[in-house]
């Protein structure tokens, strides 16, 4: 049986969908933000039918996660999947079966790859002498040109595709986009070392130990990994403040 | 009234970095610049957002993963340097930033365990419209509280201890700098291992080494 999706419902749970993290647990990790976001569609559905409107409630409730911009995906895909009347099995094993790519494509193409990618951005036009707003500004324009575009472009195919979306992501072959981004984001780290090393006040004028250090920093990085980052982070920090002990005592 | 204006700030880039839009108004090199202009030493928030930045370029929001939370470390560490002047004043800031974004990503983590107690159970979904809804907006409530919370006790504590610790602090403005790039050193290395190793990438990166060297002359 079909029910009505109209523009309003379909609005609703778009907007909703930028809140879909409120309420994230280790229970259900995104499933009551899910459920939060389909509830006007599902009102304005099952409202007729308490019972009914519980249960569709239910299904959404369960357990979910996904990188939470191509959550929209998964949510408009469950909206189209109930305004077509699927059942509750089909919905259920359709979330199942989203929520895994869904989470890696994202975290891979922009938690890996676009926001540290605008970042080093950012960064190197501040060492290369434009202003801190313009640098501001350009990270938070140029992220959410490339944020809100997968927001709607993913809603919107979900929408479209209801169950088949899985054709429509191979389609769209985000992995490949992450994989052509990549050398970008090289290139840019690249500028920021650059940029870092002769810019006013880099590590060239602080003198050619810094330059040695930081060197070392980067190898210990480049091949232990993100095993590195806290053990530098605590050195920095331990360092910092035997420096100041030092500062204090003279 | 300072303290007040600091941990709405703070609140508010705590719900931009997950539970509001995510539209990462609340990363170092924004909120930072936004914190310095508040209290008005901008020169200070963008380089300490700057620096900061540098250091959480691989901390991700990524699932159940805990991170450290950059955004109320940001306004907590301009916050308690932004009074001061002189060289020491950047590393100190960048310390205390560093040392609350861990207490900052811990509170997420006790949190998301107080939401699983929140939200309705899908086994009872009785009424579960207004619950759900009711439910939402108070974790979002919550951590906004959270946020808040750790940025106000930040400023404070930071505040009574930053100007002992500044001391007569020992090194020059440049070697200062230089310091804290040793450790954001690390960041850039662990970005270029994740994006396929020096080996893979050797000349995308010289050739970007190149051309920020060059734009350093040219700009």
């Amino acid at each position: 049986m079909r029910r009505a999706l109209t523009r309003t419902a379909v609005a609703s749970a778009f907007a909703r969908s930028f809140l879909i993290q409120g309420s994230w647990n280790y229970h259900t990790m995104l499933g009551s933000g899910f459920a939060f976001a389909m509830l006007p569609a599902l009102k304005r559905m099952f409202g007729a039918d308490p019972d009914e409107l519980d249960a569709s409630v239910a299904r959404h409730l369960e357990h979910f996660n996904a990188h939470p911009y191509l959550a929209s995906v998964a949510l408009g895909a469950a909206l189209r999947l109930e305004a077509d009347g699927a059942d509750q099995e089909t919905i259920r094993r359709f979330k199942l079966a989203v929520r895994g790519p869904l989470g890696s494509l994202g975290d891979a193409l922009v938690w890996a790859t676009w926001l540290p990618g605008v970042a080093i951005g950012a960064l190197t036009l501040y060492w290369l002498g434009f202003s801190g707003w313009a640098s501001a500004a350009f990270f938070v324009v140029v992220y959410n040109v490339g944020h809100l575009g997968l927001r709607a472009w993913g809603f919107r195919v979900g929408l479209d595709a209801g169950q088949d979306v899985g054709m429509r992501l191979r389609d769209a072959d985000l992995s490949g986009w992450t994989k052509r981004l990549q050398p970008i984001l090289v290139l840019l780290l690249g500028g920021l070392v650059g940029a870092v090393i002769g810019g006013t006040g880099g590590l060239a004028e602080a003198g050619v130990w810094w330059l040695v250090l930081a060197g070392a920093g980067f190898v210990a990085g480049l091949l232990g990994g993100h095993k590195a980052w806290r053990p530098a982070a605590v050195l920095t920090v331990a360092t910092i403040a035997t420096l100041s002990v030092i500062g204090v005592l003279r | 009234m300072e303290i007040l204006r600091l941990s709405l700030l703070g609140g508010l880039f705590g719900l931009d970095s997950t539970a509001v839009g995510q539209f990462m108004v609340s990363r170092p090199v924004v909120a930072g610049a936004i914190t310095g202009w508040v209290l008005g030493n901008p020169v200070l928030g963008v380089a300490v957002g700057g620096i900061l930045e540098l250091y959480l370029l691989v901390s991700f929001p990524t699932g159940g993963a805990r991170f450290p939370e950059g955004s109320t470390a940001t306004v907590v560490a301009v916050a308690v340097g932004a009074p001061f002047d002189g060289a020491g004043v950047l590393p100190l800031a960048v310390a205390v930033g560093l040392v609350w974004g861990q207490l900052g990503g811990f509170t997420i983590g006790v949190l998301r365990h107080a939401n699983s107690s929140l939200v309705p159970k899908h086994s009872d979904a009785t009424h579960a419209g207004g619950r759900v809804t009711t439910a939402h907006l108070i974790a979002i409530g919550l951590d906004f509280l959270r946020a808040a919370m750790v940025t106000a006790s930040g400023v404070v504590a930071g505040r009574l201890v930053f100007p002992s610790a500044l001391g007569s602090w020992p090194l020059d403005r440049a070697a200062s700098v230089a310091l804290l790039l040793v450790g954001g050193g690390v960041s850039a290395g662990i970005l270029l291992h994740d994006v396929g190793g020096f080996r893979r990438r050797r000349v995308w990166f010289a050739t970007g080494i190149a051309l920020g060297i060059v734009g350093t002359r040219l700009l």
